[in-house]
């Protein structure tokens, strides 16, 4: 394909994600992928021509975005680890993209949704910024943030933190980090309480109305009092402590076995 | 201050060469050349009988000889090893400057001249040369680019000549390789040749190139923070287990690393305490000491508990752990100002280590610690104190928290959230099945102790046959001793035996 047309298409591209027309935008976007590729730039190889890297970046980019707002996180992942090549190993060779930290938080975000807290600490150690100045950068400085909020415990920030979200992609994610924090203060909730009113149940979880504590609580099993408006959370029976028995005797034995050995 | 920390940094550069080496002690000490000569002699040795006992004998005074090395040393060494047209020997001058002339006229009188060896040395000699050469030249900047290519030139060199006896110098000489890149600033640069020797390493059942190459590449990884990559490396590459100590120690290190940062601090802790107990002594190496003992005090912490005091005062240790000890300290208090201060405070040391996100993580411990204490001393305790007392930001944010900390079981208690307290209930007995599972943790590891330090018991080779000679003779009088009772027995001792029957 000439390079002509490629430059067409990133045009009409640009313009239909900047309109925020998000069909046209996937239809552009398959039909450039196949261009970069016939060009060897959708996985660069060798040195190719700064300008033309540039734009490939761009592209993904665009589809990173258009992955997001489409809400297909695992195409979200694939442009994402295709950019990550233009982030890391020609970072010396292009101008600095301004989506790249946005893209990057987004990328830590997906991860935090997904729970992989473990990915999330490697990918952050991985950021290119020296470790004291991340939370300087807000894209970066968000996610960290929901993070440790959410490892403390301190959900209200969470939930607070909506609001302050650096970009629109971010909301996205947020709102589905939302039904993990609910479930998550739920289980706490049956931990820590014998009872508790039906409103503060309400703020508690961060629900409008009461009906929709109703759905909720008829969902995880809990007992609703309607006429003290209480919520009562079924004491889980003393568990009684079995003896593990087998192990018991394997682990004896294998003393047993060992002991002979030394002495 | 500022001093203070640069010596500990020195003291980091300096822990990798050390570490390598257990300085070795001379009893009469020997002019440099001399001691070419003689590890010259050495290796030769070790190539002839297949030994190469020897030759790590050699190597391990390396670090030594390192810092005696000069031009003339290392010039005064070939022209007395070599004869005086080998081809070997004209490849090896130009790398070292030209010497003035006087100084060669010295060279031409000395006895060491004059007694020209004949025939042409091992290709292990040379090689062994070259590494003296290279670490010479990394010792001044301006010579950096020129040691980069020496080194490629000798390993092109030791791959092209692949003997088997030149294995323990190659080894060294990769570490030199890398030294070569790293201070010349191109570490990454190395990263394909190193990937592509540890293949053929693995290959060729070359244990010790290939620890020192897996150490080499995890290492340039994690310099370039590529945790992904270096796992990946960790997963699909199997340690030879016939490495050296040294580097089993570095390998542990990096492990413990990478573990610690994908937040298996239980692996990472067993792995950082192995690189303690391989590490050498703490005044051989103690750049290396104090990186493991940092990384390792915070991975303690992170799993919740607290490092043993003693170790603050190590006189290795106590300048370099003076902002860890402060977090420690926090964190015992459960303090998060406190910890929040210590953080700020130190903040451009724990970027240097490294260690800075992971002390970020920290913050959770703190609270849980305070939370724990809050328990401990309260039996009923307002939502609002405990918030007043672990600076939280909202009496809401402190009902979140301690319920999390009651689900996660860090605290026996309820909340009753219309009078707006916590009530704390009595602590756990201390007895039940999870003993038994400490028990046998703590059981298995003392055997598995004990059967590793069996296994690593070694026997010097052939001594069993004088046991056996020593048992023969043993028998040898027993049945002596045996005749001789028999006939004995005609003896006048007999009645006195018979007696007692």
């Amino acid at each position: 394909m000439a390079s002509s047309q490629l430059g067409q298409l990133y045009k009409e591209l640009q313009q239909a994600f900047m309109s925020g027309n998000l069909q046209q935008t996937g239809v552009l976007l398959a039909r450039l992928k196949i261009g970069l590729t016939e060009a060897g730039l959708l996985v660069p190889f060798g040195n190719p021509n700064p300008q033309d890297l540039v734009v490939a970046r761009d592209i993904l980019e665009v589809g990173a975005f258009w992955s997001i707002r489409t809400k297909d996180i695992p195409s979200f992942d694939r442009y994402f680890s295709q950019l990550l090549t233009f982030y890391n190993d020609y970072s010396s060779l292009l101008p600095p993209s301004p989506r790249e930290y946005p893209l990057r938080g987004l990328n830590l975000i997906r991860l935090l949704t997904q729970n992989r807290i473990a990915d999330f600490h490697t990918t952050l150690e991985s950021l290119p910024l020296p470790a004291d100045s991340l939370t300087a950068n807000p894209y970066i400085a968000h996610p960290i943030n929901l993070e440790q909020w959410l490892m403390e415990g301190s959900y209200s920030k969470v939930w607070n933190a909506r609001e302050e979200a650096p970009t629109e992609e971010y909301k996205f994610f947020v709102d589905s980090l939302m039904g993990t924090i609910r479930n998550e203060i739920a289980s706490c909730e049956e931990a820590a309480y014998d009872s508790l009113p039906l409103k503060d149940a309400a703020t508690l979880l961060f629900f409008k109305s009461t009906n929709d504590v109703l759905a909720f609580a008829k969902q995880r099993g809990w007992q609703v009092d309607l006429g003290a408006q209480k919520i009562h959370f079924a004491k889980k029976a003393e568990d009684k402590v079995e003896i593990p028995k087998e192990r018991l005797i394997a682990a004896n034995l294998q003393y047993a076995r060992e002991l002979e050995q030394i002495v | 201050m500022a001093d203070v920390e640069m010596k500990v940094v020195d003291a980091k550069e300096e822990k990798k060469e050390d570490k390598t080496t257990t300085e070795e002690k001379k009893p009469v000490p020997l002019t440099p050349v001399a001691e070419i000569k003689a590890n010259v002699a050495l290796i030769e040795r070790a190539v002839s009988t297949l030994e190469p006992r020897f030759i790590h004998r050699v190597l391990r005074s390396l670090m030594h000889l390192r810092k005696k090395l000069d031009d003339k040393v290392l010039r005064d060494a070939i022209q007395a090893i070599y004869p005086t047209d080998s081809p070997a020997k004209q490849s090896l001058l130009p790398w070292l400057p030209n010497a003035p002339a006087e100084e060669s006229m010295d060279v031409d009188s000395t006895p060491a001249a004059s007694k020209q060896p004949q025939s042409e040395p091992i290709p292990e000699v040379e090689i062994y040369l070259r590494l003296l050469i290279i670490h010479h030249l990394l010792t001044s900047a301006e010579t950096y680019a020129k040691a980069t290519k020496l080194a490629h030139e000798t390993v092109d060199k030791m791959q092209a000549l692949s003997r088997r006896s030149m294995d323990p110098i190659a080894a060294k000489v990769w570490y030199a390789v890398e030294r070569a890149y790293e201070l010349g600033g191109e570490l990454a640069e190395a990263r394909p040749l190193f990937l592509a020797a540890q293949r053929t390493a693995a290959l060729r059942h070359d244990d010790e190139t290939e620890a020192s190459l897996i150490n080499r590449i995890l290492r340039s990884y994690l310099q370039y923070s590529l945790y992904d990559q270096a796992d990946k490396l960790v997963s699909k590459t199997s340690f030879p287990a016939a490495a050296g100590n040294p580097q089993h120690a570095r390998y542990h290190y990096y492990l413990g690393r990478i573990k610690a940062v994908q937040l298996n601090y239980t692996a990472a802790h067993t792995n950082l305490q192995q690189a303690i107990r391989r590490a050498p002594p703490a005044k051989t190496a103690p750049g290396f000491y104090q990186a493991v003992h940092k990384l390792s005090i915070v991975v303690e912490l992170l799993m919740g508990d607290i490092p043993e005091r003693s170790l603050f005062r190590h006189p290795v240790l106590e300048k370099a752990l003076a902002g860890y000890f402060e977090i420690v300290k926090a964190v015992r208090n459960g303090s998060l100002s406190q910890f929040q201060n210590t953080l700020s405070n130190y903040a451009a040391q724990f970027e240097a280590d490294k260690t800075y996100t992971l002390i970020v993580r920290l913050r959770q411990n703190v609270i849980k610690t305070g939370i724990r204490r809050l328990s401990l001393s309260y039996s009923r305790i307002s939502l609002r104190d405990i918030c007043v007392k672990l600076h939280l930001d909202s009496e809401e944010d402190a009902e979140y928290i301690v319920g999390k900390a009651i689900r996660d079981g860090v605290i026996e208690g309820r909340i009753v959230h219309e009078k707006g307290w916590m009530e704390c209930g009595g602590q756990k007995s201390g007895y039940g099945p999870e003993v038994s599972d400490v028990f046998s943790r703590r059981i298995s590891y003392c055997l598995e102790l004990h059967n590793q330090s069996v296994k690593a018991m070694r026997y010097p080779l052939n001594a069993h046959r004088k046991e056996l000679a020593a048992a023969e003779g043993a028998r040898e009088r027993e049945k002596e001793l045996a005749k001789e009772i028999q006939e004995g027995d005609l003896d006048d001792e007999g009645p006195d035996l018979g007696e007692g029957f």
